[in-house]
């Protein structure tokens, strides 16, 4: 009936998700970041720009003059579209949000819907230790904000393991395959690679315990043991300021460090970072820092942001218990279609009301019904009162 | 922690028995287990159940941890952690003729690996036509392929008589890990690595 990897949202899980939106959307007016929204439709050659094969491998339509579109499959790079073309003059930095779906073609062994729905901010024109924290605890504000009572963020950095495989002293050929086996996060390959390429077993041993030790305490200390270069240096302590400045922003025991974090998004330069939450096993929001994204739309700023993937943060809720409150309860009211003034009264009173026409079958309590001139109102609990509407208003306020 | 061991069938392979065994981990109890179980042992629950759900269960975050053979992760790319090569059994992905075969201009090659074959051959510039099918052993017989793409252990236990051509990949037990044990068991799975290492290096 609907295209594969497409789903239809039903009530109560929309109301849900709603409320999910509106609770994320407070925190990122919280901030300051103004919501955005771009069209389903961009320029392929947008999208393009990122180079990058999962954002390429979008659906594509022409338009009447010929010209190639592309229904997004991301939302960063429209809103680096939208900063370059449209804030030039404006004064730096920029702090955008957005709540909206993207599309991407669906394969079974993908463990993401084909169309899914991110709510994520992106923080532009400063590139500090000060605006990557501001990203990653807006991040947990916002899913505190949600109502997530346990997650934690793992940061990692792209500039890490540039500086590893540079200080091991590989060949440009054995390079190319070590971040290539690091991005597939096949530590065994990895291992071989730096161990055939005789990298000395103190620096050997030192990465993979610091692969090994990523999320734990003890992480962080192993990966200062593994660094023998500035560059290393910068990139760990870096990691160090940015949890440092979350925590001081009121986040603690929520930030570990992973060495080993690989973003599958080529765009990324720098920092990136994911959450998870018990009992969901794909991360409920990632993101980072890409510096050399806006110059593809010829304006050389940096930028930072994050994505919450809607529908895992409510399967994370669910599991936590911590499912936003549904709607006020539903008063059903048979005979309330052709009062419309009576529906209303008690809708003023604070009553969800679903007016329903004379006759109708119903059997959810509470449960209003209209005959002749009386009604009958059976309440949650089961008990029952009749008579004018003047008795069922006092026996609804007690309710 | 939930833990899961890969089993297709029969019982686990005996010398990943021992090495269980020799990090501290349960290895009579899931040794006489009847797969597909859960096995409890102590604090850990373990799932003995074919590969891809060993897989798919960490990628989902019903397992802290898994063990399963390479030539699944290769085939299914889950995007799990592969956090330590347990070396045994090691085995090779092959690819296999029947002797005396005749050959189409596009082979068709029967394989639990369609995807792994596509892109086997694909590398070199060769077309092949993958036929999905479990048993692949018995595919030529019925005449339904040229050759097979298959586990070396497993082609010598279904049919003799096979030639080998090339190697595909050599694949062993890895144990694998998801982003979200990773992160919210970091400390746990750090344990059971390093148990499970210093075990491989004892021997």
């Amino acid at each position: 009936m609907i295209p594969e990897g497409m789903r239809d949202v039903l009530p109560p899980e929309g109301d849900e998700l709603r409320a999910i939106e509106a609770a994320l959307c407070r925190r990122f007016a919280a901030y300051g970041y103004g919501e955005v929204r771009t069209p389903w439709l961009e320029f392929a050659e947008t999208l393009e720009a990122a180079a990058d094969d999962t954002l390429a491998a979008g659906y594509r339509v022409y338009d009447p003059q010929g010209r190639v579109l592309m229904v997004r499959t991301d939302m960063t790079v429209p809103v680096a579209r939208l900063a370059a073309t449209r804030y030039r003059d404006k004064p730096l930095p920029l702090r955008f949000s957005y709540v909206a779906p993207s599309i991407r073609p669906w394969a079974p062994q993908r463990s993401q819907d084909g169309e899914f729905v991110q709510a994520g901010a992106e923080l532009l024109g400063v590139c500090s230790a000060a605006a990557d924290a501001e990203a990653v605890a807006l991040l947990c504000d916002c899913l505190a904000g949600a109502g997530l009572r346990e997650f934690r963020v793992s940061l990692g950095t792209v500039a890490f393991y540039a500086a590893l495989v540079d200080s091991l002293g590989l060949t440009l050929d054995d390079q190319e395959k070590l971040l290539e086996a690091l991005a597939d996060r096949d530590y065994p390959l990895l291992e071989s690679i730096a161990g055939n390429a005789d990298v000395g077993d103190d620096a050997l041993k030192a990465l993979w315990r610091t692969l090994e030790l990523s999320g734990t305490r003890d992480s962080l200390a192993q990966a200062r043991k593994l660094a023998n270069s500035a560059a290393m240096d910068a990139a760990i302590e870096h990691l160090v300021a940015v949890r440092d400045l979350v925590e001081e922003a009121g986040f603690r025991d929520t930030i570990t460090f992973d060495f080993g974090l690989f973003q599958d998004l080529t765009y990324y330069s720098g920092l990136i970072f994911e959450a998870f939450a018990p009992g969901v096993g794909l991360p409920i929001a990632s993101g980072g820092r890409y510096d050399g994204l806006l110059e593809r739309f010829e304006w050389g700023i940096p930028g930072v942001g994050f994505a919450v993937a809607l529908d895992r943060l409510q399967e994370a809720l669910g599991e936590a218990g911590a499912a936003p409150a549904a709607a006020p309860a539903l008063l059903t009211f048979v005979g309330g279609l052709e009062e419309p003034a009576r529906a209303a009264e008690l809708r003023r009173a604070g009553w969800a009301v679903v007016a329903q026409p004379v006759g109708v079958e119903a059997a959810v309590r509470p449960l209003l019904r209209r005959e002749g001139g009386s009604y009958t109102l059976e309440l949650a609990d089961g008990r029952t009162v009749g008579g004018g509407w003047r008795e069922v208003l006092r026996a609804l306020e007690g309710a | 922690m939930r833990l899961g061991l890969a089993s297709d069938g029969g019982p686990p392979p005996a010398a990943l028995i021992e090495l269980l065994t020799r990090a501290g981990l349960p290895g009579a109890p899931l040794a006489g287990a009847n797969p597909p179980a859960l096995v409890a042992a102590g604090d850990d629950r373990w799932l003995l159940a074919p590969g891809a759900d060993v897989l798919a269960a960490c990628a989902r975050g019903g397992l802290e941890a898994g063990i399963a053979g390479k030539d699944l992760l290769l085939e299914l790319e889950p995007g799990l952690y592969e956090l330590l090569d347990l070396r045994l059994p090691a085995d090779r992905l092959v690819y296999a003729v029947p002797a005396g075969a005749g050959r189409r201009p596009r082979p068709r090659v029967a394989t639990p690996y369609p995807r792994l074959t596509r892109a086997h051959f694909a590398a070199s510039g060769r077309q092949v036509e993958p036929l999905l099918f479990s048993a692949a052993g018995l595919a030529p017989q019925l005449g339904l392929a040229d050759g097979v793409v298959e586990l070396e252990s497993r082609l010598l236990e279904a049919a003799p008589g096979f030639e080998v051509r090339e190697e595909v990949a050599r694949c062993s037990p890895r144990l694998v890990a998801g982003g979200a044990a990773r992160s919210l068991q970091a400390e746990r799975l750090a344990e059971l690595t390093a148990r499970l290492r210093e075990a491989l290096e004892e021997r």
